[in-house]
């Protein structure tokens, strides 16, 4: 910091003192040798730091998907449905996947202009399609979710790990709930979605779970396929009444007893 | 597909919607026969007791049960013929009751009625057979007069032209052989004899004042319907005369979304490494560069200091 004012008196005369002149002197004198001196070191600095960056990029950073806001904008507003004339249920709120640890509230999906399915503007939610019958309802429910965000994974990352037999749990708006079962986890390529059979009509009351899988294009930034995950409702059935033919699971003590391995 | 065996199931009783005028009325009646038909376990045994499925790849369909003769209750049992110890049973289903659809493996079936009650080693008084497809829906019904009663399997449909809606009637009122049907001034079924079934007819969706009118017998009531979905009118004798019961078959979305959904942004995706060549590359020129201008720099010093 003191050598700026000893520079300005080096400079009042000039080259007396030249072989033991300060750097700056020379500065002064080569100006283009030093800016190149000065950019190579500002390139080493630009790249170890780029390199530092690059070490220390965590891969997916947990519950990154959750910091992007979770406010959806609606593109085409679509009527509501009217009631419907049995089985009536109210529109969902929640959705709760046990086996895959998903927990997250629902969001009301529509149309987008170009005629697709709208998804949630956030990837930490899914969606209900608010054309699609509520779940609980005879008919086939929508509820989509994303896989991931730009950042790291969505509500629906590990929608794919679902199996047949696997609970679905969604809560109504009156606070009641409609459990579902897995039946079938399908994967099929954008190019050739079946929408007959995933939006079209069924006489029992199903839900779809809808998200992206399958290659990524790098071009277009998106999932070449979608994994639709095929659910029917259970809480309609009846609890199971043990019969002989099928032991009741051993739940009261003296069951579990027997369970344990002798001494 | 998870096969469940021997997971009992039981049949339900379609709840009616039966609103408008009469509604209350219709709805004592209605809560008498649902109160009547006592709710049955079924035992569908082996394959038949598959949970229930929807896509066709899984190979299951859909059939439900119906009385729709004005006679005395009865119980339906189906067979399953691939598994004989696959059975269901609907007991003591009034007139005019309708169980759900239940989920079934593709295959044929027998259905057989026997008087509400009688042991199942009885023969039945009528038994009849389906072939059920996969991705299809049935509705196998008892119909006709007391002495003609008979089993008529309806192929029930599952696709809507898109944004709309499909209405059928079946004709169960024996008191009044022939029934016109109206909603707004659509006519479902003019002069529709007992006991038939009209076709499914294209409606726009919406919430429409039905009328049924029989000889002198009148049936006036809200019948809503929504886009995507399929609904059977049912007309039936009541106590208090003609009434119209809405079942609804099937329901879809009511604007069916194009291609597929774009649920995905490649945040999870895995990537190969970035490469670090271009990073050590810079490196290395500007070290290159930084250290020839260090020598300029000094050589011109030095060569200075000679010259003085």
């Amino acid at each position: 910091m003191r050598a700026a004012p000893r520079a300005s008196t080096a400079n009042a005369g000039p080259g007396r003192h030249a072989r033991h002149s300060p750097p700056w002197r020379q500065v002064a004198r080569r100006p283009l040798t030093a800016a190149v001196l000065l950019g190579g070191v500002l390139a080493m600095a630009i790249t170890i730091v780029g390199l530092l960056v690059l070490a220390g990029r965590p891969g997916h950073p947990p519950g990154s998907a959750g910091a992007a806001p979770d406010r959806l904008a609606p593109l085409v507003t679509l009527p509501a449905l009217a009631e419907p004339v049995t089985m009536a249920a109210a529109p969902p709120v929640a959705l709760q996947i046990p086996a895959i640890g998903v927990r997250t509230r629902l969001v009301q999906l529509g149309i987008t202009r170009q005629g697709k399915l709208q998804v949630p503007s956030s990837a930490s939610v899914a969606g209900w399609y608010t054309g699609s019958p509520r779940p609980g309802e005879i008919g086939s429910s929508i509820i989509a979710g994303h896989i991931d965000s730009y950042l790291g994974p969505g509500v629906f990352y590990r929608l794919r790990e679902l199996h047949p037999g696997d609970r679905i749990y969604v809560r109504q708006a009156d606070g009641r709930s409609a459990v579902f079962q897995v039946t079938a986890v399908h994967q099929y390529a954008k190019a050739q979605f079946p929408v007959a059979a995933v939006y079209g009509p069924v006489p029992d009351a199903e839900l779809r779970l809808i998200t992206c899988g399958g290659a990524f294009d790098n071009a277009t930034r998106s999932y070449l396929s979608n994994i639709v995950v095929y659910s029917t409702e259970v809480s309609a059935m009846p609890s199971m009444p043990s019969t002989p033919a099928m032991p009741a699971m051993p739940t009261s003590p003296s069951g579990v007893a027997h369970g344990r391995p002798k001494p | 597909m998870t096969l469940r065996p021997n997971t009992p199931r039981r049949w339900r009783l379609r709840r009616h919607g039966s609103g408008g005028r009469g509604a209350s009325r219709h709805g004592a009646r209605l809560a008498m026969l649902l109160g009547a038909a006592t709710l049955s376990l079924g035992t569908l045994a082996g394959t038949a007791a598959a949970a229930p499925a929807s896509s066709m790849s899984s190979g299951m369909g859909w059939m439900r049960c119906a009385h729709l003769s004005p006679t005395a209750p009865v119980d339906i049992y189906v067979y399953s013929f691939k598994d004989p110890m696959a059975m269901s049973v609907l007991r003591h289903v009034a007139y005019g009751g309708v169980g759900m659809y239940m989920a079934m493996p593709a295959g044929e079936y027998t259905i057989g009625i026997r008087p509400a009650g009688a042991p199942a080693s009885t023969p039945p008084v009528l038994s009849a057979s389906l072939m059920l497809r996969a991705g299809q829906a049935y509705t196998v019904a008892a119909m006709g007069p007391p002495n003609g009663l008979r089993l008529q399997a309806l192929n029930d449909r599952l696709t809507t032209p898109d944004g709309k809606s499909l209405v059928r009637v079946i004709q169960a009122s024996l008191r009044q052989p022939r029934v016109t049907l109206r909603a707004g001034s659509t006519t479902l079924a003019s002069n529709l004899a007992f006991p038939s079934v009209t076709p499914y007819g294209t409606d726009t969706p919406g919430q429409w004042m039905v009328d049924a009118t029989g000889g002198s017998e009148t049936w006036s009531g809200n019948i809503k319907l929504t886009a995507g979905s399929i609904h059977t009118l049912v007309v039936l004798d009541s106590s208090s005369g003609l009434k119209v019961a809405d079942l609804m078959d099937a329901a879809g979305s009511a604007v069916t979304p194009h291609g597929g959904v774009a649920t995905g942004l490649g945040g999870t995706v895995p990537r190969p490494a970035p490469s670090r060549l271009p990073w050590l590359a810079g490196l290395a020129g500007g070290l290159l560069v930084a250290a020839a201008a260090a020598i300029r720099l000094r050589r011109g010093r030095a060569m200075r200091g000679h010259a003085r």
